[in-house]
């Protein structure tokens, strides 16, 4: 098990190159998951942004299908942990066991040590489980016995989840929740990519045929070339707003974290570099609001009343936030007025 | 529901008030009386109209047919059912009095007397304004808008009054406007309950809150600036209130101009007099061309109600002066009469409502606007003025033999010049014991006003001075008997006292004497040439002129054989067009002779003159202002069209230094050409500039701008919503969202292409799909600019309010209640 520093992720990929190896995973992904190119796209930036991923929707809509295609997709370790109730932390971190041959304890690594962990139905495990996951998603090392052990790069959490409305679920701890880089949701297939899928899953499952096109080196260089990309003063500003309205919106018991900044800018850029683009745009940080945002906020107890979703009161603050303007003040704004009255959300500026 | 009643009182409370004006318009006050009735029959209509739940077309029915019941019982014809039910004579009874009202309205001079087409026209008016306040401030909740129809009878007395009106009436009005506002808010708060105060208290209706408190600051502020501002005198308009302020205790300071504009029966002619006594310059007011060989004076005023006070002017009336005037031959044996003919010119220097005419005129060429006073032979107007007018008139020269005039009896007892006191005189004992001793053992009316006439010659002492107290009251005229030193002035109004004292009734006569300046026909008449003297009325005859003023202090003074003069022979022979080498007694050396004598004294009333050297010509000013108020208008255009130049006056940049790519490339298009430096920094500005343009073409088409929208948002909406699909305009709209969203996030910006043409690509397909309305808005007052400047405004007054807010909390700090609150917790 090769330990590599997390500063040595490879060399920069000239632009062809990068083009080919990130639209080569996407169109091998796409075999399995029709029809969900902006869905499969966002999962290889959250990949590409080295963070973490939780795929959130009801049953049958191919949640575990994507992650498992993703993981196939790139030559290198991958684990599945199925989550259930009886789970055990020791199950997913790993365990020192007493070795008769040698006389001492022997760590055995649990599910996590692999550069791909796929964890299915995360919220079917109690949260005491759920919570091992904690250290090795935001620090990328495992703690057993007093003994720290570093994980491999690239490392990524895929975890599925059904909605916590349904029966016999933990919901996700905010912590945990926080450490997930962006949710997705599935969605129902439109109809030609339905009766695609009944025609090519109807004899063999084309996950089995699914083969690697790219491995750990080539996604560390994505990695690397993906950290390259600019962010101009005014997007910041704008990521910084963006979050600074989460907290001060008022539908909102919690706000996005720090953190949450941190990753909607990495997301940002992946999504940028995947575009082809060397920049990034306050459109890559609209588009990736309620991704990178929605889960890791609470809504306050009159807007659950009102049946506000996360989602909903995510886009609502992107649509009335301004963009910042490193000019001077532009003037403009003629739009009528927006259908709840609310006006352009002014973030408090000190 | 007694919310809405209340209201309705008040609109009708309201409507009275802002009636209030017409005050100024009638000689008494029956029309309140009358509009009273009218406009509570109204309320009550519509108060019934309510209380059975009429919908709004209803109450409005209702209140008309109210109007109509109490317009039938003020205005009856005789032939109404129950003296309330109009019947078809009713109705053409009313049209009667409409048709009559538009007739008394053209032949009646303010203040006008009750006649009954005029009340009607006024309760019809009225009741109508009280109507339609009561369906916008009751029926539609729009109190504001009821301000509209109270604005309309605001609107009659200064239309009919050209130059002012008393401001308390006005005063009133708005004060039943401010009620009406008022009373409608109470009522929307009300509405919502009970107030209260933050400390719990429960809160009178009338009380006021902070809110109210600043209300009325910024009410006093309002009313302060428009007080102060029309105080500052502006070059070029003669019509400052500092000017009038001052005129109107006009003595002697030269400037007055008693008789500016105005209504013909607001003017003080003789206050005229008093302050002109020193009038330096002399200004040509009046040419007059006349074929009459030695005319007598030319007159434009009279006087003649005697009070305690002097002379007054009264209001005129009378008949349009285009149509048949009445007739002066009469078949008297001694009286002659020729007819001429005359035609004037007036200068823009007299400036009043009068016109001067040689009595007494038969024909005129004048329009409907002026109106002749048969009566007082007088040409007034209440709408027009005479700055600058050109008539001709035809009239009757009368002259009279003093056997004629002796044969004239004394005035009957019914005569309506004595019912109307013009005998009457103020108690003036030592008038009355004067009078008594010249007219004693006098047979004839005219023996007895040549009695009084030969009285103010030279040799029982009177002397023409021009510096005295220029007044006419019943004091100054006895001291003007005693002091018998005075001027025209004095001479006619003691001449006019005396006759009306004597019994015969009298008044003064205002007018220009022949002057001094004759060419030919022509006379030229100055400001110096003015003149006033007195009219006797002679049972049978008319009103006959005497000029008690000593000829030799009068330029072009004309005698006649009824009234002689009764000094020595003439000093001062009329010799027209010829200097004149009379020595002049406070004549000034080197001054030509005819204007020496211009500036004879007498005529020191000078009628809306101006100094000549004051007297600009107007028009630069005017067309000053229209430039003014043009480039002000164009101002929005003219900056728009600015910022059009300066964002698109770059060059193309050139392309100095390919380098190749770096990361990750566009894929979009074609490979890009990234520039390094100041290139990169002019590029950028480019694209800035490119999309500010852009933004501001928008705002003109009126498409919608949102700040929340990157540009790449921007030109999607653009290509899905505005452009209609025309592809060159949405390669160009691509390509300056591009550029922008490069130029603000990129690490190098877009160059190559460049934007002005893609600009104007767009603005044109946006010019093609706005309507001309916009089209047209967006070239002349576009609303980008104006955009700019609201919002410049909003920020600059929003920057003050905090800093005041921030000064008087540091302010506040010293406050002592605050300073001694703070000891007492201590």
């Amino acid at each position: 098990m090769t330990q590599q520093t997390w500063d040595e992720v490879g060399g920069l990929l000239p632009h062809d190159e990068f083009r080919a190896a990130s639209e080569a995973i996407v169109a091998n992904i796409e075999q399995v998951i029709e029809g969900k190119t902006a869905t499969v796209r966002l999962a290889l930036a959250v990949l590409l942004a080295e963070g973490h991923l939780l795929i959130e929707d009801v049953p049958g809509v191919g949640k575990t299908k994507l992650a498992k295609a993703l993981a196939r997709s790139i030559d290198c370790s991958v684990r599945r942990i199925q989550f259930t109730p009886d789970l055990l932390p020791s199950d997913v971190t790993g365990v020192s066991v007493y070795n008769q041959e040698t006389h001492d304890f022997e760590f055995r690594p649990g599910a996590v040590f692999a550069n791909l962990v796929v964890g299915d139905e995360i919220n079917r495990a109690s949260p005491k489980t759920q919570s091992a996951l904690l250290e090795c998603m935001e620090e990328r090392q495992v703690t057993v016995d007093g003994v720290t052990y570093q994980l491999q790069t690239p490392f990524m959490v895929i975890a599925t989840q059904n909605p916590i409305e349904m029966e016999g679920t933990y919901p996700l701890p905010e912590a945990q929740r926080d450490r997930f880089t962006a949710r997705i949701a599935m969605g129902y297939p439109d109809v030609g990519a339905e009766l695609a899928m009944l025609d090519g899953h109807g004899a063999t499952d084309p996950l089995d045929e699914l083969r690697p096109v790219s491995d750990a080196v080539t996604v560390r260089q994505l990695i690397a070339t993906v950290r390259q990309v600019h962010v101009a003063d005014a997007v910041k500003q704008y990521a910084i707003d963006l979050v600074t309205a989460t907290r001060e919106a008022p539908d909102l018991r919690l706000g996005a974290s720090p953190r949450a900044t941190l990753q909607l800018l990495r997301t940002a850029r992946a999504v940028a570099a995947l575009e082809g683009r060397d920049y990034v745009l306050p459109d890559d940080l609209q588009a990736l609001a309620v991704p990178v945002l929605a889960h890791r906020i609470i809504p306050t107890a009159d807007a659950q009343l009102a049946r506000r979703t996360t989602d909903a009161i995510v886009s609502d603050l992107v649509h009335r936030l301004p963009l910042p303007n490193d000019r001077k003040r532009s003037p403009y704004d003629t739009r009528p007025a927006s259908g709840n009255g609310r006006g352009p959300y002014e973030p408090r500026r000190p | 529901m007694t919310g809405h009643r209340n209201l309705g009182l008040v609109a009708a409370g309201a409507t009275l008030l802002a009636a209030a004006p017409l005050s100024a318009i009638f000689e008494r006050w029956t029309w309140l009386v009358e509009s009273a009735v009218a406009v509570a029959v109204v309320a009550g209509a519509a108060a019934l109209a309510r209380a059975l739940r009429a919908p709004l077309w209803g109450q409005m029915l209702g209140m008309l047919a109210g109007l109509t019941l109490a317009l039938t019982w003020l205005f009856p014809a005789g032939s109404e059912l129950l003296a309330v039910l109009p019947t078809p004579a009713t109705l053409a009874h009313f049209g009667e009095l409409l048709r009559g009202s538009a007739e008394d309205m053209r032949s009646y001079g303010v203040e006008v007397p009750d006649t009954p087409a005029l009340l009607f026209i006024t309760v019809l008016g009225i009741g109508a304004v009280a109507v339609v306040v009561d369906l916008l401030t009751v029926g539609l909740r729009r109190p504001a808008l009821a301000g509209l129809p109270m604005l309309a009878i605001y609107s009659v007395p200064v239309a009919v009054y050209v130059d002012d009106v008393s401001a308390v009436p006005f005063v009133i009005g708005a004060a039943g406007y401010l009620w009406l506002l008022g009373a409608d808010n109470v009522d929307r708060v009300r509405r919502f309950g009970r107030r209260f105060t933050g400390d719990g208290r429960d809160v009178d209706v009338w009380e006021s809150s902070p809110l109210a408190a600043a209300g009325r600051r910024l009410a006093v502020l309002g009313v302060a600036v428009a007080v102060l501002l029309p105080l500052v005198p502006v070059p070029g308009m003669n019509g400052s209130l500092l000017d009038s302020l001052s005129s109107s205790n006009g003595s002697g300071n030269g400037n007055g101009r008693p008789g500016h504009g105005g209504a013909p029966g607001k003017i003080n002619l003789f206050a005229a007099l008093s302050g002109q006594l020193n009038q330096s310059e002399v200004a040509d007011l009046v040419k007059v061309t006349t074929n009459e060989p030695d005319p007598f004076y030319l007159r434009f005023g009279v006087a003649d109600e005697l009070k305690s006070s002097g002379f007054e002017v009264t209001n005129p009336s009378g008949r349009p002066a285009n149509r048949e005037l009445p007739d002066p031959v009469r078949e008297v044996n001694g009286v002659e009469q020729h007819q001429y003919e005359a035609s004037v010119e007036i200068t823009r220097d007299l400036d009043m409502p009068l016109l001067p005419v040689y009595s007494e005129p038969v024909r005129t060429d004048l329009n409907s606007t002026w109106l002749y006073d048969d009566d007082r032979q007088i040409v007034f107007s209440n709408r027009e003025n005479s700055r600058g007018k050109r008539y001709s008139f035809e009239y009757v020269r009368s002259t009279y033999t003093v056997a004629a005039l002796r044969s004239a009896r004394k005035l009957p007892a019914d005569h309506p010049l004595v019912r109307r006191q013009q005998t009457r005189t103020p108690p003036a004992p030592e008038v009355t014991e004067l009078v008594a001793r010249l007219v004693r053992g006098k047979q004839t009316e005219y023996d007895k006003v040549r009695a009084i006439y030969d009285y103010f010659s030279s040799d029982n002492g009177f002397s023409y001075q021009l510096r005295t107290e220029g007044g006419t009251s019943g004091a100054d005229i006895v001291d003007f008997l005693t002091n018998k030193v005075g001027y025209c002035q004095q001479y006619a109004a003691a001449m006019g006292w005396l006759v009306r004292a004597a019994g015969i009734p009298a008044r003064v006569a205002f007018g220009f004497t022949g002057g001094s300046n004759r060419s030919g026909n022509t006379y030229t008449l100055t400001n110096r040439n003015l003149h006033a003297w007195t009219e006797v009325y002679f049972d049978g005859i008319g009103w006959v002129p005497f000029d008690a003023t000593p000829a030799y202090g009068v330029a072009g003074s004309t005698r006649s054989t009824w009234a002689p003069d009764t000094d020595a022979p003439d000093p001062l022979p009329d010799q027209p067009g010829a200097p004149n080498a009379t020595p002049n007694p406070e004549g000034s050396a080197g001054a030509v002779g005819s204007e020496r004598e211009d500036r004879d004294p007498d005529a020191g009333l000078s009628l809306g003159a101006e100094a000549s050297t004051d007297q600009a010509p107007v028009w630069p000013w005017w067309a000053a202002g229209s430039l003014v108020l043009l480039l002000l208008l164009a101002m929005p255009a003219l900056r728009r069209l600015a910022l059009r130049r300066r964002r698109g006056g770059r060059a193309p940049t050139p392309v100095t230094a390919a380098v190749p790519d770096v990361g990750v490339e566009a894929t979009t298009g074609d490979r890009m050409v990234v520039l390094a430096g100041t290139d990169a920094d002019r590029a950028r500005a480019d694209a800035h500039a490119a999309w500010d343009e852009l933004l501001d073409t928008l705002i003109d088409y009126r498409v919608p701008v949102d700040r929340t929208e990157t540009p790449r948002a921007t030109a999607d909406r653009l290509v899905r919503d505005a452009l209609n699909a025309d592809t060159d305009a949405v390669t160009a709209i691509r390509l300056l969202g591009r550029a922008e969203e490069r130029a603000r996030y990129a690490r190098d910006p877009l160059t190559g292409d460049p934007l002005a043409p893609a600009l104007r690509v767009v603005r044109s397909r946006l010019a093609t799909d706005a309507d001309r309305r916009t089209r047209l808005l967006a070239a002349v007052l576009p609303p980008s600019v104006l955009l700019r400047w609201r919002l410049a405004v909003a920020d600059t007054s929003g920057r003050m309010v905090t800093v005041t807010g921030q000064a008087r909390r540091r302010l506040l700090r010293w406050n002592p209640r605050r300073l001694l609150a703070d000891r007492a917790a201590r």
